[in-house]
Formats: C-alpha cells, structure tokens, sequence
C-alpha cells in the first residue's frame, strides 16, 4: 500500500467517526461509540506511521508530499503591493514533509492513548457521545491543522481545534466556572486569531499566494537575489503577526490566562488538547514558518524574550499553586515557553524536539493527575491527598516517570530536549546568556514544583477525609495501561535526539531527529555557533542537571522532611506568597482593565442601540406612514369591490401596511402610475 | 375621403361608443350587449388590415363562444338588476388622470415613432399561410398554446369539483 | 446553428418527459382511485427527476436555436432549467407532509407543479417573442391555480383572484411593449430585434419609444420577479397561497423571470461583446433597472421591518432578494451575471429552507404569527437551529452559503466601479439582519410560561429539512463546483 497517497485518509477516518458519534450516538451503546471513536484514531495513527516510514524510505531530498484534493476557493484577482494582480486561489491541500510526520505521529499516537484512557474515565460520566464526537472533531481538525499545505487550510484546522477546545472546556456546561471557562478560551483565542489573519493578509500581498511551498520558495528565492534583505519591514510585520496568533493558541504571555482555567474540562480533554496537542499548534506554525522568522531577527528576538518570559513566570506560578491540575497547567504554559525559547534562538528544531517528549510526559502527567482524581473521587486539592503510592502504585510509578522526564534527569526524555533548548539560547549567535540563565533557572523550579506534586500526593501521611480515604481504587486497565505506554515513551522518545556530545562515545550515534527534520525548517545564517568548546558543553549540561537536582532536594525538604518549613517561609515571605498563589494578580488586573472597560462600552452601545438605531427604525416607520398617507388619498377614491370586505382588511390596520391595501384597483393602479413616471423621467431628460 | 375611410371612421365609433357603455352601463346585460358590438367592430378593423381569419376567428371564438358564455353567467346570476357595479367611492378624478396620462404616452409613441412599414400589400387570403405556419416554424408555439389549454381545463375541473369530494 | 422541428426533438427530452408527466399523473387520477395519493407523488417525483438527469446529461455542442428560432439552447439556458427542476423537487418533497395541502386533493397539484416546471424551462430559453409570452402564461396560469388550490380557504381564493387581476395587467403592458417592439423592427425573434435595432440607428423618437418598450417589458418581467413598483400582489398572495406554493413561487417564477429578463436585454436589446455587453445606443435602460434594483430591496426590508406574520414577512424578504439578484443583472458584465446566478442558487436553498421551516412548524401549530414562535428553541432544538442556519444565511454571514451570494453581487457591482450601488446593498443587508435576528431572537432567547411539548416532525420532514441544510453549510467548502459552473453558464447564446 503506498500510504503516502492516503494523507487525505488521516484526517478523514477521525471525522467519520465524529461524524457517526454524533449523529447516531445517542442510539448507540457506550461501547460501540467507544470503537469507533478509538477505532477510526487508530486507523489514523496506522496510517499515519506507514505514511511516517515511507517519507522515511525516501532521498532525503524528496521528502515532500503534496496531495491536493480540490480546489476550494477560487475569488479571482487581487492586487499586490508590488503592483502585480495575482489569482487568489485556494487548494484543500494537505502536505507530508518531516515536520508534519512529526506531528502526525504525535498527534494521532497521543490522542489514540487519551482515546482509549478516555473510555476508562469517562465510564461513569454523562454525554459519552457527545465527548467522543468533540474529541474525534478535534482530532480531525488538529490533523487538519499539522497536514495542510497552506495558510487557509491551516486557519480552518486552527479555528476547529480552538472551537472543539471550546465545547469540551465547557463540556460540564451546566457548571458555570466550566462555561466561563469556555468563553474566556474562546475570546482570548480571537485576539491571537486576528494577529493570525491579518499575517495571512500581509502574506498574500506580499506573495500572491498562501501555498507554503510557494511563500517560502518565493522567500528564498528573493533573499537569494537580495530582493528581501534580512529585517525587511513587511516579514517582520508578518512574522509578529503570525506570532501573536502563536501567542493566543500557546498560551503565551500576556495571552495565556485561559489555559490555567480551561482545566474546567475532564482531564482527558486537558492532556490531549492543552497539553500535548492543541497548545503546541503555535510552536509548530513557528517553526513551519521559519522560512520567515530567519529573514527577521527583531521577531526573533521577540519570539525568544516572550518565550522565556512565559516560562521562568509560570514556572513561578506553578511554585505554589495548589490544585494538581493546575499546577500542571501553569507547567504547561512554562514548557510551551521553552519551546518558543527554542524558536527564538533560531534552533526551530530543538523546539519541535522539546513538543514531541512534552508531549509523551505531560500526557502522561495529566492523565495520572486524572487517574489520582478518579481514584479519590474527583478531589484536586493536594493539601487533601498524600500517601497513595501503595494505594495506586502504576499511577504512582507512571507519574514519576514522567516526573522525572519533565525534570530533566538523564536518560529521560525531557533531559535531552530541554539541554539541546539551553544550550542553543547560550551558543546560538541569537542567544543570549540572560536567556540561558532565566532558562535554567526556570528548569529548577519546574524540578521543584513537579517533585512537591508528586511529595504531596503519593508520599507522606494521608491528608484525605475518611469518606475519600475508603474509596481509593487503582484505575481499571484500560487507565493504566495507557499511562504504561506513555511513560514508556517519557523515557526513550528523547533518544532520538541524543546530542552529538553525548553521541560520539555511543558508536557515534547520530543526531537522527533534527536531521531528518532539517529539510523542513530554515536555518538562520549562523546559528551553528562552537563558539564555546566541549568542555563548557559538559560544564553546562552538568549545571542544569544540578540545578534539577537542588530542585528535588528543596521539595523533599520542604515538604517530606521538614514540613514545617513551608509554613515559616510563607509567613517570613507574605507578601511574595500572596501574589505567587493569586497568580500575580494577572487575572485582576485584566479584569479592571479590559473586561470591566469592555462592558461599559457594551452599555454604552446598548444605549446607542435604544436611542439612535430604534430610532432610525421608527423613523422609517415614519416614512412608510407618510407613502401610506399618500397612497391612502389613492385608496380612498378608488373603485372598491367585496374583495374589499375580506379577512385582509385585518391588515389595513397597521399603518406600516397601509400601501398594501389588499384592493386589486391601487395596486394596478400603483403599477401603471410607476411606469408612467419612470417613462416621464426618461421623456423629460 | 372615401368609402373605405367612411366606413373605418364609422366601425371605429361603433367599437369605442360602445366599449364605454359597457363599462359604465349600470346594468350588466347592458354591458354585454354592448360588448358585442365591440367584438364585432374588432372583427371588421381586422378585415381592414387584411387579416380574414383573424377576423373570422374573432367573430366565431369571441362573440360565438365568449359572449354566449357570459349571457349565461349573467342570466343565471341572482339578483341581476338590483347589482350595482359602482361603488359609493367612485371617484373619477385620479382614474381619469391616469388613463389619460396612458393614452397621451401611447398615442404620442404610435404617430411620432418612425415605424417599419411594409407598404401597400395586395388582399389576399391569409389562411393557408397561418396553417402553413402554426405547422412548420410555428409548430412550437402552436403545441404549448395545446399545453396552456389543457391547464386551464385542470384547472377549470378542479374549480368545478363538488366540495364534498374535496 | 439553428434546428428544424424534427432534430430539435433529440434537445427536447427533459420537456418532453414533464409533458408525458402531466398526462400520467391526470390519467392516473382519474383511474386509479385507490392508489392515487401514492402514485402521483412517485410519479411527479420521477418525471422531475428524469427531466433533471436528461438536463444534467444534455451536452449540445455550441449553443444553437430549436424548432426553428424559438428557443436558444446554451448554457445559461441549461442552468436554470436544472434550477428549476431541483426546485420542483424540492417544493413536491416539502408539500407532501403539508397538513394544509393534506385536507384538499391532491391529484390536480402534481399535474399543475409539472405543468409549471415545463412553463419556467420554456421561459429559460425562449428567444421569439411568442414563445416568451406564451411560457410567460403558463407559468401564470398555473400559478394562479396553484394559489387557489384551497378552494374552500377564503384567503386562498382572494389571493388567486388578485393575481390573475393583477397578472393581467402586468401581461398586457407587456405585450404592448412586445407590439411596439414589433412596430419598430418588423421582426418577433430576439436575435433579428437585435439585429434591426443595430441597422437602423436608434434615434430620435424612437428613442423615446424604445425606452417606453423597456419599461412595459419590464412590468411583464417584474411581475414574475415581484419587483418595485410591479410587486404589490406580492405579499397578499403570498400569505394567502398555500406554504409550500409560497415556497415555490418566491423561488422558481422569480428565477424565470430574471432569465427571461436577461434573455430579453441582454439577448434582444445589447450588443453582444466577450466580457462587457453595450446597450444600444441611447437606451441607457441599465439605469431603469438599477433604479427599479434600489427600489425594490430597500422598499422589501423596511416593509418587511414590522411584520409580525412570518409568510408575509419572507414575502416581503424575497422581494428584498429579487433587488440583489437584480443587481447582478444590470452591470452587462460577465461577473455580474454569474453573481446573479451564484446569488440565485444560494437563494434557492435558504430560502425555500426557512419557507419549510415555517411550513414544518404550521403543521403542528396552526399559526404564521410571529409570537407564537417563542421558545421553539426547547420545545425543537432541530428546528430552532435549522432556521437559524437559514435566517443567518439569508442575511449573508459566513460560513453559510448566503455569504457567498452576497460576496459574488457586490464583488461584481464594486468591479464595475458603481460603490454608492454596493453600499446601497450593503446597508440593505444590515436593514435585513435586523428583522431576520428578530425571528431569531423569539425562536431561541424569548419564552413562554408554558412548559415546553415536543413539536413533531415527520421524518420526511426532517430528512427534508437536513438536506437543505446541507448545501447552506457546506457550499462554502465545496465552493469551486459551483463558481466553475455558473461561469460555464453565462455564455449566452447570441443569435450569431
């Protein structure tokens, strides 16, 4: 079978499935809903690995398959801002190079594990079929997103995920935090989703097309013939456009307030669409851009200085918060922010690096965060857990896994994507050491605030109610098993991209995964930095596994061995205390500021509505009164026959509808008068 | 001025006088009459621009089928002479008005528009060429008119149906 | 290439098929007394159908004439008589569980819903005078029945009689503009109109004249299309004619009229020319149009502000979309027209959409009044949703296929540099929405004290609703068909 002519399959088998769930779920059993639901995922992640080694089997020169399956928006000419008129023309076209391999692997093998977690989880809830759908149209769209082959057709995935992630967010929509949750996702998207749209426009003005092929052969091409220099004006626009866009799916600073809230929605949906999917959507239009992030050093910059931002500041949310899910969310936003980190610096390829292990162990997180809720029944506060390692130990043992992982620990995964991050934003010619350090920094607080999850949970005494406490249960097989894979993959996905530093004392292993990806991402001119010798390689990689380690022994401190301390620093730092737990008072502020000053312009509007638009309404009430009074001296004088006295005359009641007397005679006479005086306009000029 | 000329001015008189006796006639067998005078004025004003078979047509369809049709609708009507047509708020001035703002446009059109004459033509029998026509490039035409009667007798057969069997 | 009456049999077979439709289905209703009320239905259905597959399958080559000069076989041709099939279709699928149409027989209607097919496919190609008059009047004619169909409903009654009175008038000025025209040229084909107009240098009064043609044809293609000032019987017959025949006639009559209307200007009074056609000189009837455009969408919405009865409300808004579709028509562009034929097939399931929901929603109800709409939206989500995915599609709010109407008429009227034009449209548009939202706002947002039963619907019925809500949502992905075939139909057939 040749796999890679069936790209258009792998997206459509997910959106059969949402297709059948949702129109004839509710006649179905859970269990049928449940095969097709994984069913047709599964179908996707085959095909979508025979598509992987195939693209594999190929030159490494010809790895780019396009399929085109119609054309779907043919809107004629436009003009340039060169002047040129160019056919705008849209293909439903989906592409298959390196990068979305990547992704598809990811997505569809990742979200066949949640699917099938979620038929464990999801056992005793309601609206089992309606979950499935939403989540198979997510997984249509998130496809959609990662295989297309141009700008509009990216949009149509990008505005579905970001709408699936909105039914599902709310998917308790008679609770109100879940709706509002919703709500708040869906408007801060739209933000990131004007910067997106109007990136495409400039794109097409500046291009003439949206196709990916043709934008970034078109930018080569110029920059070769020195048309389009480094730091042109319009790629710079373009590049903080499409970023802002980034921003808004990845929940970037300032935008990323709705992430931390969207885990109103069950944790299945958490571990597939914000963590390990839909949130990285922005990494990955990054780095499919990197075309045009290379001719643009200032979005560069912006794009590394927002990323490490986002990471050492939600980190340090993350520190003290003290929901298990939250705190996973804030790490999420921190790890998204390593990854643009990555992008930044110009290392496109670390960046995708690091999505592909997060992926693997923030999955794997979110859903062993999910399976301890289950176990306790729905409690999420961790003040309330501790001691369940013998109660739940694969959940226990799984999560440390990926604990370990996203702490950075050699060999776990995490490890070396997040060495390869650091060490690009030192050596990168883009890099900067602040930005090393804020990186580093930020990797011990995430080492810190993983292990006091994981501290709080599992180990100690038992902090739970005796009504909890009863009905802890291990999670059914179709949990656990899920959580075996995934740690699995935790461990040895990192593997692939073992650095060279490390590699020439394994048989000379080489660097596989940004290799393979490289054809696909742009390189900035000097980015392949040896700067810096070996031995500061080691120095540095060694630091960061320090800095991971001093993380793990101040949580153990603090919340195994001297659980006192917590509380004495609290006291000793009230103040820095507060605004970490309350979030920097983030919330608040754009509360005050936008959220408040927007309903009173709604208000105001509201009044402008009531006074100036109804008014203009019964102004043309007015006017139609007054045709009526013309057409009324007609009606009066004219011929008037027992249609007159009908049910119809009802209707001669309302002003409004005084010319439409409903006496055949005035409309005759209406007409022929109309035609005489169009005739008499024409006679007299 | 002619014979012809006389009998045309004449013909002419007859079918408008009588035209506007049937619409203001207060009495409906009044009005029927009349119209057949109009018919038949119609009739002749046909044979003077050379059309017989239309003339004929007119006088067979029109006062043979039409009139005699009417006569019965209006001899089986109750209440026949106490009808009144009019109404209180018969007003003659905006009706007036606009027919004769009509009748200047298309009188003003028929004699100052330059038209396409076809010149003196020989009488002569016109038949043949009708039927030669409504069977060769007509022939279209000719068979839809048999489509639009058969609609109106649907429709005439469904107007008759009795109440009960609807 | 023009064909004989023997070889233009081979081009005749969809109207052919309709004719022995009509036939069967009156004899079937004589004979078979039992088995009627189900046969007439299949039979209609498949004489619709077979009629569309012979439309789809008609592959004629270049554009030619039939039985000879009467009618022009193209592709603009081609279009609506596809158009009018699927509608035929459509509207005979939607009456079938219509509790109005229930209590009378049906065995008339069927004959009557062919016999007026077959008029509108006659009206999309005629090119003589004749035959354009006389399609003309059996599509009149027939609607004028169908109107009257409930014979013991008075409205329905009164409403047929104001259309015969009303449609008399209008036919009339028409012919007499046809015997002007007749006066002037000598001719009654399209084509050698054109031909002697461009011989003999339109000039002084005959210009007037001409003009004076212009304006009574148009009272005749008015009247079909229900455009300012030739509308007035419009809303009274719609809200007295049975639902599904106000359904049909707001969409299929109205279609005919414009392809005749284009058939007639740009066919018989333009000089054809690629891309741009130029009226004859002098004659600057494009401006007649244009005006009788803005006229006719802006009286439509603000008439249609106020009603609370829904029939007379998408009355009045389908008189309001006969001033878009208008628009495309008048530029003499290529783009326009194609705009108007996208407009047009957009037009046709949106609004015979939301004609079916109000159709749906009689059956179990009883009631046109606007009030009596309150909290649909819990007693039928289905319903509810439905017709706000055709409302918002009325308006022209994408995704849904209205939008690309809208997009396709005001691209083509900008192109032609004419904005105060667009932004006459543009503000209409959102005139529109007010009232549209207005429907809206009492199906979904406003309650009743009453607990909220159930509303049925007949599977039929549903079924018959989501196929119409297919092509709403889902013409803007699969949007390239349709804009490579209704460029493919503007080639109009010039006589040359």
């Amino acid at each position: 079978m040749n796999f890679l002519e069936m790209l258009a399959l792998i997206p459509l088998f997910p959106a059969a499935g949402a297709l059948i769930n949702g129109l004839l779920g509710r006649r179905c059993s859970r269990a049928c809903i449940s095969t097709v639901a994984c069913g047709t995922v599964g179908v996707s992640f085959l095909l979508s690995l025979g598509a992987f080694y195939q693209l594999l089997g190929r030159p490494e020169g010809q790895r780019l398959v396009e399929q085109e399956l119609f054309t779907w928006i043919p809107a004629g000419a436009g003009e340039l801002s060169s002047g040129a008129i160019s056919q705008f023309l849209v293909q439903w076209g989906y592409q298959l190079d390196p990068l979305s391999a990547v992704m598809i692997l990811v997505v569809t093998g990742v979200g066949f594990l949640i699917h099938i977690y979620s038929i464990g989880y999801m056992a005793h809830e309601g609206g089992y079929a309606r979950f499935f759908t939403y989540m198979n149209l997510f997984m249509f769209s998130m496809l959609t997103l990662v295989l297309a082959n141009n700008f509009v057709v990216m949009f149509v995935g990008w505005e579905g995920v970001g709408l699936c992630s909105y039914l599902l967010i709310g998917f308790y929509y008679e609770r109100k935090s879940a709706a509002d949750a919703g709500k708040k996702a869906f408007i801060v998207n739209r933000i990131g989703d004007f910067g997106f749209m109007l990136g495409m426009f400039l794109i097409f003005t500046a291009f003439g097309t949206l196709d990916f092929t043709g934008v970034f052969g078109l930018v080569e091409t110029q920059a070769q013939a020195g048309v389009l220099a480094s730091g042109d004006a319009t790629i710079t626009a373009i590049c903080i456009l499409l970023f802002v866009g980034a921003m808004g799916k990845s929940a970037q600073v300032p935008l990323y307030v709705w992430l931390p809230d969207a885990m109103e929605g069950p944790t299945p949906v958490s571990a597939l669409i914000h963590a390990a999917t839909m949130v990285t959507a922005g990494v990955y239009m990054v780095a499919r851009c990197s075309a045009l992030f290379v001719l643009s050093p200032d979005a560069m910059l912006l794009v590394a200085v927002v990323g490490a931002f986002t990471a050492i500041f939600a980190a340090s949310i993350g520190l003290v918060q003290n929901d298990i899910k939250r705190v996973l969310a804030y790490s999420t936003v921190s790890q998204l922010g390593y990854m643009f980190l990555a992008c930044g610096v110009g290392a496109f390829g670390a960046g995708v690096f690091h999505l592909m292990t997060h992926a693997f162990f923030k999955a794997l997180l979110f859903l062993g965060a999910g399976s301890v809720i289950h176990a306790l029944s729905g409690e999420q506060d961790m003040r309330r857990m501790g001691g369940l390692r013998t109660r739940i130990p694969a959940t226990f043992w799984t999560m440390m896994v990926g604990t370990v992982a996203i702490a950075g620990f050699p060999p776990l995964a995490g490890f070396f994507s997040k060495d390869e991050i650091l060490w690009r934003a030192f050596s990168s010619s883009q890099g900067h050491v602040l930005l090393w350090a804020v990186g580093v920094l930020a990797a011990g607080m995430t080492s810190f605030y993983m292990f006091r999850m994981i501290f709080l949970t599992f180990l100690g005494k038992s902090r739970m109610s005796r009504e909890v406490d009863s009905h802890v249960h291990e999670s059914p097989k179709v949990m656990t098993v899920p959580l075996g894979l995934l740690a699995v993959g935790a461990v040895v996905s990192g593997w692939v991209g073992i650095p060279h530093l490390i590699g020439q004392y394994l048989h000379h292993l080489p660097q596989y995964f940004e290799h393979f990806l490289s054809p696909a991402l742009a390189h900035p001119a000097a980015v392949e930095g040896g700067h810096a010798s070996e031995g500061l390689e080691w120095g540095l990689m060694a630091l960061s596994v320090a800095i991971a380690l001093l993380g793990l022994w101040l949580a153990r401190r603090f919340y195994l061995t001297h659980p006192a301390l917590p509380e004495h620093l609290v006291s000793r730092f009230k103040h820095t205390y507060t605004t970490l737990l309350n979030k920097y008072w983030v919330d608040e502020v754009y509360d005050l500021l936008i959220v408040n000053r927007t309903k009173d312009l709604a208000n105001r509007l509201a009044g402008f509505d009531n006074r100036v638009v109804d008014g203009a309404v019964n102004g043309s009430a007015w006017l139609t009164r007054l045709t009526a009074s013309v057409s009324g001296f007609f009606d009066y004088w004219i011929v008037d026959l027992a249609v007159r006295r009908s049910d119809l005359i009802y209707y001669l009641s309302f002003p409004l509808r005084r010319i439409q007397t409903g006496v055949i005679q005035t409309y005759a006479a209406l007409t022929i008068g109309g035609i005489l005086v169009i005739v008499g306009y024409f006679i007299l000029t | 001025m002619s014979v012809t000329d006389i009998v045309f001015i004449l013909t002419a008189i007859v079918t408008v006088g009588s035209a506007v006796v049937v619409v203001v006639s207060r009495s409906l067998i009044y009005s029927v009459f009349s119209l057949l005078f109009t018919f038949f004025g119609v009739a002749v004003l046909y044979v003077f621009l050379g059309a017989d078979f239309l003339a004929g047509a007119q006088v067979l369809i029109y006062v043979g089928g039409i009139l005699v049709l009417l006569l019965f609708g209006v001899m089986l009507t109750h209440r026949l002479y106490n009808l009144n047509l009019t109404t209180e708020r018969f007003q003659p001035i905006a009706g007036t008005l606009i027919a004769a703002a009509v009748f200047a446009s298309i009188s003003l059109a028929a004699f100052k528009t330059k038209w396409k004459l076809v010149g003196e033509k020989e009488l002569e029998p016109t038949t043949q060429q009708i039927g030669e026509a409504f069977l060769s490039s007509y022939l279209l035409p000719f068979e839809i008119a048999s489509v639009l009667l058969l609609v109106a007798l649907i429709g005439a057969a469904m107007l008759v149906r009795r109440r009960t069997d609807v | 290439m023009n064909l004989g009456n023997l070889d233009s049999l081979t081009f005749f077979y969809p109207e052919l098929i309709l004719l022995g439709g009509i036939l069967l289905v009156v004899i079937s209703d004589i004979s078979l007394k039992g088995l009627r009320d189900r046969v007439n239905p299949l039979l209609t259905l498949a004489a619709l159908l077979l009629a569309l597959f012979y439309t789809l399958q008609t592959d004629h080559g270049s554009a030619m004439t039939l039985f000879e000069g009467m009618l022009a076989l193209d592709n603009f041709a081609l279009f609506f008589k596809a158009f009018m099939l699927v509608a035929g279709v459509l509207v005979l699928l939607g009456s079938l569980h219509s509790e109005e149409l229930a209590a009378v027989h049906q065995g008339e209607f069927h004959a009557l819903l062919l016999a007026v097919t077959l008029g509108m496919l006659l009206m999309a190609n005629s090119a003589h005078l004749v035959m354009l008059y006389l399609s003309l009047e059996l599509v009149s004619l027939t609607s004028y029945i169908m109107v009257g169909y409930l014979r013991s409903d008075r409205l329905s009654n009164e409403a047929s009689m104001k259309y015969i009175l009303f449609g008399a008038v209008s036919t009339g000025a028409m012919l007499y503009g046809f015997s002007l025209l007749y006066g002037m040229t000598g001719s009654l084909d399209l084509f050698a109109i054109r031909d002697a107009l461009l011989a003999q240098e339109v000039v002084g009064f005959n210009q007037v004249t001409l003009m004076l043609v212009v304006v009574l044809t148009t009272a005749g293609f008015g009247f079909k299309t229900a455009a300012v000032p030739f509308h007035f019987w419009c809303p009274d017959v719609y809200t007295g004619a049975p639902t599904p025949v106000t359904a049909f006639l707001s969409v299929a009559p109205k279609a005919a009229g414009f392809a005749i209307l284009v058939r007639f200007f740009l066919g018989g009074l333009s000089q054809p020319a690629g891309e741009q056609w130029g009226f004859i000189s002098g004659i600057d009837w494009p401006l007649v149009l244009i005006v009788v455009s803005v006229l006719t969408m802006s009286l439509g919405n603000i008439a249609a502000l106020t009603q609370n009865n829904l029939k007379r409300m998408l009355a009045y808004s389908s008189i309001a979309h006969a001033g878009y579709i208008l628009m495309g028509a008048v530029l003499l562009t290529g783009t326009g027209l194609k705009a108007m034929l996208v407009y047009l097939f957009v037009y046709l399931f949106m609004n015979l959409g939301a004609f079916f929901v109000v159709t749906v929603i009689f059956n179990s109800e009883k009631t046109f009044e606007l009030q009596d709409y309150n909290g649909m939206f819990r007693r039928s989500p289905f319903l509810a949703v439905a017709m706000s995915i055709f409302l918002l599609s009325l308006i022209g709010i994408p995704p849904f296929a209205g939008f690309l109407g809208k997009l396709y008429i005001f691209g083509a009227v900008i192109d032609q540099g004419l904005y105060w034009f667009a932004v006459v449209g543009a503000l209409n548009a959102a005139v529109a929405a007010f009232y549209y939202m207005r429907i809206m706002k009492h199906m979904i947002l406003e309650n009743d004290d009453r607990p909220p039963t159930p509303l049925q619907i007949s599977p039929l019925n549903r079924a018959l609703l989501v196929l119409l809500l297919v092509p709403n949502i889902l013409l803007i992905v699969f949007w390239s068909p349709i804009d490579r075939w209704t460029a493919n139909s503007i080639t109009l057939f010039g006589g040359l």
